[in-house]
């Protein structure tokens, strides 16, 4: 009998310790302009506790005739996998994280409210929570098998045992539900029952239609940030991107007006594509001068998977998202601005 | 006799009024329409009641919409309400009979003020108390660890100050009776 318990502790240890050290998936390295310490020790809390803002971590899906999303309600979208998932904004901030799988997929699709970034990563056996810390008013997030806690912005730990690893990303496309539904009219929605008492018509911090309260562009953000940039109202929504060596914002206004942007970058060139139907941008990169010429990209039109043309075969798809520029420069100081011109 | 039984009326109505006051500012309460009516368990267990959004805030395990209300029922929610409401109420009828049935020169209102404030301030939002985004200003952000502890805070200045009212004369407020 006593052998027997035994042998049952060290089974239950051993899969206790197998969950722990359960691999999370790391990602090529981004740029980092700071040592990670140095932004855990910027980070404060932001009131709630540790999962006071619970992530959902069984997610339900509802067909897109269920979804009760009005036309220009904003939701955050992936595909992948030949699978189409929408995430509505109003469910996102009461939780930030929704642990989830598609296909062979374990990723997270997170959301920080103050600083409007939707950023998606694989999480390999583990899930995320919200940690109730903040640094530059972006949200930590920590994974529960070894406790360690990232920043959503630089995709990077700044705090326990993974400190300085990165986690690889799945793009999340900030646009509006009507223009998800035109692109993937398969897709599924996250469903209002989420397994929280929640209520889901009302936004804590303003609206979106209008912009009102915390989101209006002019408004300040309402904890500290490590930098400042007065060179854009503090909520203007810009498109960023970066890589090991360097970050890119992009005005979203600059970004609508100019449907094709190259960027001569430090490691690499960029070519950026504005996609008019879901109002978001796809950046991809090669080495410096193989990026195809103008009258190539003629034929390049936008499918399920994004930009599609031969022209683009080769070039490396380079994630991207939305953000508050206050955000963006409070990470990335160093940040080029492109404004529409060749760079 | 009439007179302390106008001042338990207007304490009660009072408390009552802060009690849901209270409720809405946590986001328990709201008043968002289309009018419709529902009612729900999002996944009952006593962990999920017992589990903490902040310092004595809770979590909710119901919905009920009711016409424009929508309520979120957490059980320890409405206990801290209820009890913020009978401490606010005690402290306003001590007030109301300290002022006006004895001779005291006191002012018990400073407690009262100083006591149903912090705690309408605490709540709201999700990952920044309703404070700070009230403000906005980004220096009070550092502080809103410290804006968790508003409700206790006004749990314990009320109660402080009803037993200074109760130290200077002011009656117990019976429900029932005179």
């Amino acid at each position: 009998m006593t052998l027997r318990y035994s042998l049952t502790l060290l089974l239950l240890l051993a899969a206790q310790t197998a969950w722990a050290q359960a691999p999370l998936p790391v990602g090529k390295p981004l740029l980092l302009e700071q040592d990670p310490g140095h932004y855990w020790r910027a980070s404060l809390s932001g009131g709630p506790g540790k999962d006071g803002i619970p992530s959902i971590d069984n997610p339900r899906f509802v067909a897109a005739d269920k979804a009760g999303l009005g036309t220009d309600d904003i939701v955050m979208g992936v595909y992948l996998d030949g699978h189409a998932r929408a995430y509505p904004r109003k469910i996102l901030v009461w939780h930030e994280i929704v642990n989830d799988v598609i296909g062979d997929h374990n990723i997270a699709v997170t959301y920080c409210p103050l600083t409007g970034t939707g950023v998606g990563f694989y999480r390999g056996d583990t899930a995320f929570g919200v940690s109730g810390r903040l640094v530059n008013s972006n949200v930590l997030m920590y994974d529960r098998a070894t406790d360690t806690y990232w920043s959503q912005i630089v995709a990077a730990a700044v705090h326990g045992p993974r400190t300085g690893q990165t986690l690889p990303e799945v793009r999340v496309i900030w646009t509006t539900w009507g223009r998800w539904l035109t692109r993937h009219p398969q897709t599924e929605v996250l469903s209002q029952r989420t397994g929280f008492a929640r209520n889901y018509r009302r936004d804590p911090y303003g609206t979106y239609q209008p912009k009102g309260g915390y989101y209006t562009e002019q408004s300040r953000p309402i904890f500290p940030t490590m930098n400042e940039s007065p060179l854009f109202p503090a909520k203007r929504e810009v498109f960023g991107f970066r890589t090991a060596m360097e970050a890119v914002a992009i005005d979203k206004d600059v970004l609508r007006s100019n449907p094709v942007m190259r960027f001569e970058g430090k490691s690499n060139d960029f070519l950026i594509l504005y996609d008019e139907g879901l109002d978001t941008a796809w950046v991809q990169g090669a080495d410096h001068g193989e990026l195809p010429d103008d009258k190539a990209l003629d034929a390049v039109h936008f499918t399920a998977e994004g930009p599609v043309a031969d022209a683009l075969e080769g070039l490396t798809p380079v994630n991207g998202f939305d953000a508050f520029w206050f955000a963006w420069y409070a990470f990335y100081p160093q940040t080029v601005i492109l404004d529409g011109k060749n760079q | 006799m009439a007179k302390t039984s106008k001042y338990r009326r207007i304490a009660l109505i009072s408390g009552a009024c802060y009690g849901l006051f209270y409720l809405y500012t946590v986001g328990d309460l709201n008043f968002i329409g289309p009018p419709g009516w529902n009612a729900y368990i999002a996944e009952f267990s006593f962990e999920r009641m017992f589990t903490s959004r902040s310092i004595l805030m809770f979590e909710a395990i119901a919905v009920v919409e009711a016409g424009y209300l929508i309520w979120l029922v957490s059980p320890l929610n409405l206990l801290v309400a209820a009890l913020l409401s009978a401490l606010l109420a005690a402290n306003i009828h001590g007030a109301l009979f300290l002022r006006f049935q004895t001779q005291v020169c006191t002012n018990g209102r400073g407690g009262l003020f100083a006591g149903f404030l912090p705690a309408l301030l605490a709540g709201g939002a999700c990952c920044a108390p309703s404070l700070i985004l009230l403000v906005g200003i980004p220096a009070l952000g550092a502080l809103s660890a410290v804006v968790g502890w508003l409700v206790p805070l006004s749990l314990v200045i009320l109660g402080l100050n009803r037993l200074r009212q109760n130290h200077q004369g002011a009656p117990s407020m019976r429900i029932t009776g005179g």
